[in-house]
């Protein structure tokens, strides 16, 4: 019987599920080992019956909370999909400031009090409230890695991320690294598995697909330093998707 | 040698890149820098280019490299991926000349690895003298800046023509088909020559230790304080190994489609400076700080490879200091500063002296086979019995192990259980603890696996016979040892006194629990099981303790005891420790290791204990040919 898979989103702007449905016609060769039961982007119907969850956006509010936890219990694989789910990505910069600080900002004096859709919370992983056992990391998503993982999923491997960086990919790539066209770039201590997608095209790395755990920070800081990059920048460049990530 | 006008010269690139079934790969810009690409026409082709960012290496053994392709979804769908395209490299240099030298060796030597050499036999190369200098070269030190063979042709760009001169007949008949040429004048001979003289003066950066004094420096400064503090600021990225034209290191990987049937075993560049590249299944990473990664590339550079294959595996072109963005990967820097400031600490990093181990099939595509026999032995651990399609012995010695694959999971190496024998039959002990120890784990009697090997060496039977055996297993250990303890119990007169000791967690992780009960009430064989730790003493009746407990008890003659130990990587210092307070001499222990042993035939470099390779001398080690190496224990 072929595994039921349903697609959830919560806080995000869901172009990691565009992703997939980019993978245009190997979403038919998907389609033909799993079964959809729920692709909100894709498909009218839902269904609560399924196998495996795939998950985009980050936790921000408790009404959040309770949902993600309904579909931890209901799915035996829940899979992170993008860097809001897999790490907090962009949206844990919100975490800077407190809830009510944001949430004047946002909303003025309008009265939100005993309203569930504007309750809000600090920003959190997928990871940070239910166990995980899949990561897709990336901001929007690497359609290959998605590929890759739920084939391994089907063929019964473990997905394993690369544990090493982004350099590994932008140096079989051939690319002038992007230090030399006097950018600067987090590629040494980011995550590898986008194919260095933004320095193949001459951009610097901001991290999306999160930091190795092996984090050589200080090596990365004197680095950046000898490129001339000011702490101010550097910090910038850190929070972005990897904000107050323990380590630097 | 033939001089062509410049214009015969770009009609000769453009007759070959006009060829349908050639692929003309040269030098050419991009954006600052030169890369190696196909040629769209002649006028591309930047001959005064300094370096490439990526060697030619590239085009021989290519980042991403497909080398089976499968089928899932039938019993046993296996073929080579093989790359048929003719192709010629224009503008080799001459450093990179010599980098594909070595590389021919690695790939083409003891175990001819059939994906490179089909490549490399459809590849010819135009090489071309060195015009211009990148900053960081300093191949005037090393001599390799010009070269005296390994090419088909060999360009001199003099602007107002081009000198070649025919390396082998293919290059010879390149140039007599598709090029106007006429025979070099005295003069353009004098002009070729008077170029290469000055070259090695041209290069600012020198090194001040000669490149064959390099393992002798290395030997005495392995503890040298420079490893460490260059480590402090490495970023153990990998670029210095992936730019490197000597680094050949590889890692594999399979993939299967979304169909879930048609999938690929792919080889992809791999290096020691990245954490996971030592990494085993039991989780260890044997080469885990950045310093001990950061060190080993120098070693086996300036060392090891050196030891093996008699080249010092630095060509000086520079790539690695330019693209290290830490400017820490510099060997000129590293052999310089070592040179001057060397410590009086010789240590002995020896390759041991063994005959390699041959493999008679094609290296890297396993053999059909079928599971005959599937026995749960522990939670975690099953027998299996394996039955190649071919109906042959799998033609092991005991110590010996096979790279088991389940297409589109992936393989890995499993030591093989059984003693030898003519039966097709033989036994894996398999302990569920990655994907493809836990997929097999879900496969029946009947299923297909892949098998290559036997590969490593084995114990060596004849040093040992005529001697007192004393067998020293820990935990999964067992599984190697019970190859030679069964063999030495089938032939039995040819050895003396047999002790057999055991040690695992608990009793519920006891493995071969049929063949122990046997070997306890043999005549002539002494065995001693010992359990780490045990909550219900009703369970079992035999020593609570570690291994090492057990040491004592035993009466060992030093003169005429061999012992043989295999077991879990933190177990062998101990034991040692002991056998050595019973007077045993280091050459009367045998030991076992555990590497990532991923290609199994001395290529991909995982397995790499200093400059040992544990697939190709090992995995059995006579204790005292590796004692010294500081990463063996």
């Amino acid at each position: 019987m072929k595994p039921k898979v349903a697609f959830f989103d919560f806080s995000s702007c869901e172009g990691c599920q565009l992703q997939v449905v980019n993978l245009e016609e190997k979403v038919l060769d998907l389609v033909d080992i799993v079964e959809v039961v729920s692709f909100r982007e894709a498909m009218k119907e839902h269904s609560d019956n399924y196998d495996i969850a795939i998950i985009e956006g980050s936790i921000m509010r408790p009404m959040d909370e309770e949902r993600l936890k309904k579909i931890r219990h209901n799915a035996r694989i829940l899979v992170a999909l993008g860097a809001c789910a897999c790490i907090g990505g962009v949206n844990k910069l919100r975490n800077k400031w407190s809830v009510d600080d944001v949430k004047a900002e946002v909303y003025g004096n309008a009265d939100l009090d005993g309203n569930p859709y504007f309750d809000a919370l600090p920003t959190r992983a997928i990871d940070e409230v239910v166990a995980v056992d899949a990561y897709i990391p990336g901001c929007p998503i690497n359609k290959n890695e998605f590929s890759r993982v739920v084939t391994g999923l089907a063929v019964g491997r473990k997905p394993k991320l690369p544990t090493y960086p982004v350099c590994v990919e932008c140096k079989k790539n051939e690319n002038v690294c992007v230090f030399e066209m006097g950018q600067f770039c987090l590629g040494p201590i980011t995550r590898a598995g986008c194919d260095a997608i933004c320095p193949t095209n001459g951009e610097g790395c901001d991290g999306c697909r999160g930091f190795l755990e092996d984090l050589r920070v200080n090596a990365m800081k004197d680095v950046l330093r000898h490129y001339g990059v000011t702490m101010d920048q550097m910090m910038k460049r850190f929070n972005l998707y990897n904000y107050k990530r323990e380590g630097y | 040698m033939r001089t062509l006008d410049p214009d015969a010269w770009k009609a000769f690139i453009d007759g070959l890149i006009k060829e349908p079934d050639l692929d003309v790969v040269g030098v050419k810009e991009k954006g600052r820098r030169f890369v190696f690409a196909p040629l769209e026409n002649a006028s591309e082709l930047r001959l005064d280019y300094d370096v490439t960012i990526l060697p030619p290496k590239k085009e021989l053994l290519p980042p991403n490299e497909d080398l089976l392709l499968f089928d899932i979804s039938k019993p046993f769908d296996v073929l080579a991926a093989h790359d048929e395209r003719k192709k010629v490299l224009v503008g080799v240099h001459p450093y990179d000349l010599v980098a594909i030298n070595m590389m021919d060796e690695v790939y083409l030597g003891t175990h001819v690895d059939e994906h490179y050499e089909k490549r490399r036999q459809n590849t010819l190369i135009i090489a071309s003298d060195i015009l211009n200098i990148p900053p960081k070269a300093f191949c005037g030190s090393l001599g390799t800046h010009t070269v005296e063979s390994g090419y088909d042709l060999l360009v001199t760009p003099l602007g107002d023509r081009y000198v070649v001169q025919e390396g082998t007949p293919a290059g010879t008949e390149l140039l007599e088909k598709y090029a106007e040429s006429r025979e070099s004048s005295a003069e353009d001979i004098a002009r070729v020559e008077k170029l290469r003289e000055e070259l090695p003066s041209r290069y600012e950066r020198k090194l001040h230790v000669d490149k064959y004094k390099w393992s002798e420096i290395l030997g005495e400064n392995y503890e040298h304080p420079l490893w460490e503090e260059n480590a402090r600021k490495c970023l153990t990225c990998g670029t210095c190994t992936l730019v490197c034209p000597t680094c050949v290191c590889y890692d594999v990987s399979d993939e299967v489609e979304l169909d879930l049937e048609r999938g690929k075993r792919t080889r992809t560049w791999d290096g020691c400076l990245l954490k996971e590249f030592t990494l085993v299944g039991s989780g260890e990473i044997f080469r885990e700080t950045p310093t001990n990664r950061y060190r080993h590339r120098y070693y086996r550079k300036g060392m090891y490879l050196p030891m093996r294959y008699g080249f010092v595996a630095c060509v000086g072109c520079g790539r690695c200091s330019t693209q290290c963005l830490a400017d820490i990967a510099d060997p000129l820097d590293v052999m310089n500063v070592l040179a001057s400031s060397s410590m009086d600490d010789p240590k002995r990093l020896p390759i041991p002296e063994v005959k390699v181990h041959g493999v008679k099939q094609q290296l890297l595509v396993p053999k059909a086979a079928d599971i005959t026999h599937k026995e749960q032995m522990t939670d975690i651990d099953t027998l299996y019995k394996i039955r190649l399609d071919s109906g042959e012995a799998l033609g092991h010695k005991p110590g010996q192990f096979v790279e088991l694959s389940i297409f589109g999971i992936g393989e890995a190496p499993i030591s093989i259980a059984s003693s030898p024998g003519p039966e097709p039959e033989f036994e894996l002990l398999v302990r569920k603890i990655g994907d493809v120890t836990s997929k097999l784990d879900t496969l029946n009697v009947g299923d297909k696996v892949g098998i290559r090997g036997p590969l490593g060496n084995g114990f060596n039977i004849e040093a040992l016979k005529g001697r007192n055996l004393l067998y020293i297993g820990g935990g999964f250990g067992l599984a190697p040892l019970r190859s030679l303890i069964n063999y030495s119990l089938e032939h039995r007169s040819d050895f003396k006194r047999i002790t057999v000791l055991y040690g695992c967690k608990d009793p519920s992780a006891l493995l071969f629990k049929n063949d122990i009960d046997c070997w306890g009430c043999m005549e002539g064989v002494e065995f001693k099981a010992t359990v780490d730790e045990c909550m219900d003493d009703d369970s079992w009746g035999g020593n609570i303790g570690v291994i090492t407990t057990l040491i004592p008890e035993v009466d060992i003659d030093p003169d005429t005891t061999m012992a043989i130990v295999v077991g879990p990587p933190v177990m062998y210092k101990y034991v040692i420790r002991e056998l050595k307070q019973k007077n045993l001499p280091d050459e009367n222990i045998i030991v076992s290791l555990e590497r990532r042993m991923k290609c199994g035939v001395g290529k991909c470099g995982h397995c790499q204990i200093n400059g040992v390779y544990v697939c190709l001398e090992g995995p059995v080690f006579n204790y005292a040919d590796i004692k010294d190496l500081p990463e063996a224990f």
